[in-house]
């Protein structure tokens, strides 16, 4: 019907053209003109389209943008009528998933397909999937932060851009596994070098790149990032995103339900990048204590990942390490002659017998390192004058279970001391342990630290402490020996890697870094017989214990007041900070939160708390979209249960945190 | 049955009463490490408890050693039988669940016979199982082989069986024991005989045993100091040998068995701990009104996460200084890796906070009358050491804080940052054992004739009511669920 034409070429009909650009954005895209009528349906103006441009193609994933509204025209029965379109719309008939640049939280760019068209939520929870990390809801997407001038051009160097554009992932159930990742992942090498990217640790970054960075400097530094979340129940093309732009995905909400190491490497990674950088770069505070167990973490996560263990350590416990050494012990003597000797064989443990030079500080003491023969056995140090007297009495013996052992040691001044702090009833007793060399020092401090314990020498991680040793001193004299003040940068990382890595850049300005080596080696201690995961989950709990772990800050006004303040949102509470001191002025629970209630017109969320407690304010650092978004977004997390397992109660989500603003 | 349980009973109580007797005659109240220095030898006790015997400093004659050798003997016999009346009474159990078991002397005599069973079991894993010809039976059960097994292969199996129960019998005979005098309310004594493998909480289960009290969860083992005047409660899953064995050879120090309210404040009261706005008055009086489902809500959040939330605390205490008798102001914060101060001049921002101490290497303890002794300005002390540090010296901290609940504050604090999540664990465990203790004492009142009639809420709901997950079924208790959760408690304490 549409287009009968008079002879004049007026149409009959009360049909009309309708200019439609094909591709995306693009004003100097081709176009084809239609004759539809207010009661073509969308569907029919597809199809119309299609044959219009006569080219054979897979245009199922193409729909109709309207670019003056924003919106796609999704519903395929609906007429122009409808939706209201006339003759003067600009509509762009492009695809609706496009490529967009993923910066994780391991900061390694990743390029990928994300739908423009579907709400945000959903196109996370579709990324998520593809990159097989669980919970979506508790990520969401960043703007990246504009640009300074590139000014940086001598830079120079081209970062490797992972690429998951041609990976397609079949719908239903969850990815199988295949090779020991996700099936989609082992196509092919790249896409198999991209997985582990993501479920690999990364190496510590370049320390004078870490110094670049930008850092926060204050409070209100830290709001600047919480302006850029995106929103969730919008489209990435509302959002005026386009093909190729580059976008953050983090961990929003501080909220990890039941993180699984079998079942998140992916998620557990990142989940462990993200608080690797949030330390570094000084977004969450810590103290220098705090900071070094991190950093002894990280090497260690580091020196695991390096090289290629993954799996877990055989994780039996060290009462049964002993059980399984002496039954294979045992099984050898049951084999030959009658077991007459077994429990000496059970009873023999390793010692070690030296001369070592002992020094026991004293208050007025001017008597200096003394040459003493020093037996170490079980967990006793007994130390004679010579070794002929070593069958007599020792001048001292002391047992060092539970003792502090404080590495002294300067590679380069070829300083090896182990500084002893032993409790005995009376006290504790300090006695310092002067080594020869590196090997020796190896083996005493691995003794001490064992017998600190309560474990012998016998034990079965008694070889790898020692290693573990040696490497860490092969580290100090590649990362911070010579006469080096300055930190040599990706110098360093030849043969160890460079501390500065490790730490926030307030640390590289406070220590040396053949100070600031022994301090992550004395850490290092305590969490040198983890196994990768592990120590990723420690990592991560170690983060999660920090006082300001999981709070968002955003600048805001409150009614009443009249000056800027900090709001901060954790999963709990909410907290009102002040801007000048960062005292904590108030705190507000969610679970004694009535309602809350956003006037979209004045900018302003109002809060009703139990017991008619009332808070309104404005904000100002972010829009009250994001404010909004985040508190119903951590009411919603807390709704989650274990029994409904990885369901996503979408609606309730959108209705969380979903705007009034109209589309 | 219930006769054979009796005797059981009858046994223990008189063999623990000879052993008292023992034990005091010889006038100590532990056996204490014979010398801290080469610690493990002098505590190899061999099974016949021979050696036990010479360490009782060889005061002792051969009468003694007759007499050790009969109790040793009667205890082992003793065991067997229990095991022997848990087998059965788990057999007779099943036999009868479906029926409602309702007659009251059935009723408790189950009820007892799980009560056994939760003690006697562990003792029967802890001890050694009889050499007998076939030792895969007594080994606790295999896992059904998946396949069946080739010859070699099985031969092979029994070999390694042979070893392990071998070895396991090498380990016991290395089992340290000690024997107890354990001080009780009344100013009366109890001794008891702990061996290494025993926890905090099974020497508590032990003594509810033998004291009969309502075994709520405030009960806990205190160790006090008289020459430090310190003190403090074990937490349920120390090793108690493991502590005592720090104590010198001729010390004064006494183990008490109490209540305290303190114990478990934290899981009773959270929001006096995590909710406290540093004394501001508003928050006083809304939080004793807090209701239980907020509490529970609260504890889930402090202490079921991936990681628990240590109590923001944050203020002015006075800190003796080493060595010295004066006392400094300082400001300290509680962080989950330790205890920390503002230095002089610096803000307490993180990145100032210098650290004062972590918690790896020390307990803590209440300081008793530290005004007197220290000149402390006030008496709300508590005090930080290396467990093995006995005497005074300047490695123990002193801390003094205003008044009693900023005190109490920081003891709980400390112990949520050491401690963490068993803290927890070791409530729950706590509870569950007041719950059965109390079901328990509920089956021997309910009526004998209105079995069906639901009992009266539980006395153990009393606790109840701070208990987070529920676990207390609101119902009434059937014999069922009592024997379950002894079972499970034999587990979780294995």
């Amino acid at each position: 019907m549409a287009g009968m034409k008079t002879a004049t070429g007026d149409y009959i009909d009360s049909s009309w053209e309708l200019r439609v650009f094909v591709g995306e954005e693009d004003p100097e895209a081709e176009s084809v003109t239609l004759r539809v009528t207010g009661e073509s349906h969308i569907g029919g103006v597809l199809l119309k389209i299609v044959e219009e441009i006569n080219r054979k193609q897979d245009w199922s994933d193409h729909a109709i943008w309207w670019e003056q509204k924003r919106r796609w025209l999704l519903q395929t029965h609906w007429t122009l009528d409808k939706y209201g379109i006339l003759a003067d719309a600009r509509l762009f008939f492009g695809p609706q998933h496009r490529p967009v640049i993923l910066r994780l939280p391991n900061r390694r760019a990743l390029r990928l397909h994300a739908s423009f068209s579907k709400p945000l939520f959903q196109t996370v929870a579709a990324i998520c999937r593809l990159l097989s990390i669980r919970h979506p809801e508790e990520l969401s997407l960043l703007r990246a932060p504009e640009k300074k001038e590139k000014k940086k051009k001598e830079k120079g160097l081209e970062e490797e851009v992972f690429d998951l554009t041609k990976v397609v992932l079949a719908g239903g159930v969850a990815p199988t596994l295949f090779r020991g990742m996700p099936a989609h992942f082992s196509d092919s090498e790249q896409t198999e070098a991209c997985y582990r990217m993501l479920s690999r640790p990364q190496p510590p970054p370049d320390p004078l790149l870490l110094q670049r960075l930008p850092r926060p400097s204050s409070l209100s530094d830290k709001t600047q990032l919480h302006g850029r979340w995106l929103d969730s129940s919008r489209c990435l093309m509302q959002q005026g995103i386009s093909a190729g732009d580059t976008l953050w995905l983090r961990f929003k909400y501080y909220s990890f339900f039941d993180l699984d190491p079998k079942a998140d490497p992916v998620r557990l990674t990142q989940l462990y990048e993200q608080a690797r950088w949030d330390l570094l770069l000084e977004e969450i505070d810590c103290t220098e204590e705090e900071m070094m167990v991190f950093a002894a973490l990280q090497y260690h996560i580091n020196k695991l990942s390096q090289s290629g263990e993954v799996g877990e350590l055989p994780s039996a416990d060290q009462g049964l390490d002993d059980l399984d050494a002496a039954l294979s012990n045992l099984e050898v003597k049951l084999e030959g002659s009658a077991p007459t000797d077994v429990l000496d064989s059970l009873t023999t443990i390793p010692e070690l017998k030296d001369y070592l030079r002992i020094f026991r500080p004293r208050k007025l003491t001017l008597k200096g390192y003394r040459q003493h023969w020093v037996v170490f056995k079980e967990t006793t140090l007994s130390y004679y004058k010579s070794q002929d007297e070593a069958p007599g009495d020792p001048i001292q013996q002391l047992n060092l279970k539970g003792c502090e052992v404080v590495p002294d040691v300067n590679v380069s001044g070829q300083k090896f001391c182990i500084k002893l702090l032993v409790p005995s009833p009376e006290g504790m007793s300090e006695i310092y342990l002067r080594c020869q060399d590196e090997q020796q020092y190896a083996h005493w401090m691995a003794g001490c630290r064992l017998a600190s314990k309560g474990r012998t020498m016998a034990d079965s991680s008694y070889a790898s402490e020692v290693q573990a040793i040696l490497a860490f001193l092969s580290l100090q004299r590649a990362g911070g020996g010579g006469s080096g003040n300055q930190p040599q940068g990706s110098d360093a990382s030849a043969e160890g890697l460079n501390p500065y890595g490790l730490v926030a850049p307030r640390f590289q300005r406070k220590f040396k870094a053949k100070q600031l080596t022994p301090r992550i080696l004395e850490a290092h201690q305590n969490v040198a017989q983890l196994s990768l995961t592990e120590a990723l989950l420690r990592f991560i709990q170690a983060w999660q214990s920090l006082p300001d772990f999981g709070i968002s800050y955003v600048l805001v006004r409150f009614k009443g007041s009249r000056r800027d303040e900090i709001l901060g949102i954790a999963n709990n509470r909410l907290i009102r900070i002040d801007l000048a001191v960062g005292d904590v002025v108030k705190t507000w629970r969610f679970s004694n939160m009535r309602q809350w209630n956003v006037n979209w017109d004045i900018q302003q969320v109002a809060i009703e708390f139990d017991e008619h407690i009332n808070v309104a304010f404005s904000c100002v650092s972010a829009s009250c979209r994001i404010v909004h978004e985040y508190i119903g977004g951590y009411i919603f997390l807390s709704t989650r249960e274990r029994a409904r397992g990885e369901e996503l109660d979408e609606d309730l989500f959108l209705q969380l945190t979903g705007g009034h603003e109209a589309f | 049955m219930g006769e054979s349980n009796d005797d059981i009973d009858q046994m223990f109580s008189t063999l623990l009463g000879e052993m008292d007797l023992l034990t005091q005659s010889l006038g100590v109240d532990t056996l204490p490490p014979p010398d801290p220095k080469p610690p493990t030898a002098e505590f190899n006790y061999s099974v016949g408890f021979k050696d036990l015997n010479e360490s009782l400093n060889a005061l002792e004659d051969q009468d003694l050693d007759a007499l050790m050798a009969d109790l040793v003997a009667d205890i082992s016999e003793a065991e067997q039988r229990t095991i022997q009346a848990q087998k059965e009474s788990s057999q007779r159990h099943q036999d009868s669940a479906a029926a409602e078991v309702s007659n009251y002397s059935g009723a408790a005599s189950l009820g007892y016979g799980a009560n056994v069973a939760a003690t006697g079991f562990s003792q029967y894993e802890d001890n050694l199982p009889p050499p007998s010809a076939d030792p895969v039976l007594d080994l606790p059960p295999p896992p059904p082989p998946p396949e069946p097994l080739s010859q070699e292969e099985r031969e092979a199996q029994a070999k390694a069986d042979k070893i392990k129960l071998a070895l396991e019998k090498l380990k016991e005979a290395k089992v340290k024991k000690l024997v107890v005098k354990v001080h009780m309310n009344d100013n009366s004594t109890k001794s008891l005989m702990v061996d290494e493998r025993q926890l905090a909480r099974d020497v508590l289960d032990n003594l509810f045993e033998k004291t009969h009290c309502d075994c709520n969860v405030d009960w806990c083992l205190y160790e006090i100091y008289p020459e430090l005047q310190i003190e403090r409660l074990f937490e349920d899953h120390e090793n108690v040998v493991e502590v005592l064995s720090d104590w010198t050879r001729d010390t004064e120090n006494k183990v008490l068995f109490l209540e305290k309210e303190e114990k478990y404040a934290v899981f009773k009261n959270p929001q006096n701990f995590y909710l406290d706005n540093k004394g501001k008055k508003e928050s006083k009086d809304s939080n004793d009104k807090m209701n239980a489902k907020n509490k529970e809500s609260l504890l889930e959040e402090s202490f079921c996460g991936t990681s628990i939330i240590v109590p923001e605390l944050e203020g002015a205490l006075y800190l003796k200084e080493d060595g010295k008798k004066s006392w400094k102001r300082r400001y300290f914060l509680l962080r989950a890796s330790g205890i920390y101060y503002v230095p002089k001049g610096k803000t307490k921002t993180s990145r100032d906070l210098a650290c004062f101490i972590q918690f790896e290497n020390v307990n803590i303890y209440y300081g008793i009358h530290c005004k007197m002794k220290y000149k402390a300005p006030t008496d709300y002390c508590f005090v930080l050491k290396h467990p093995q540090i006995q005497k005074e010296s300047q490695y123990i901290k002193y801390l003094c804080c205003d008044d009693a609940r900023t005190l109490n504050q920081w003891v709980m604090g400390i112990r949520i940052a050491k401690y963490g999540k068993t803290l927890y664990d070791n409530y729950q465990r706590a509870v569950a054992r007041a719950g059965l203790a109390s079901r328990w004492t509920n089956l021997g009142t309910v009526n004998p004739a209105t079995p069906d009639q639901p009992s009266t809420v539980p006395s153990g709901l009393k606790t109840g009511t701070a208990q987070p997950n529920g676990q207390i079924p609101q119902s009434a208790p059937s014999v069922k669920i009592v024997l379950e959760e002894a079972q499970r408690n034999v587990e979780t304490t294995k």
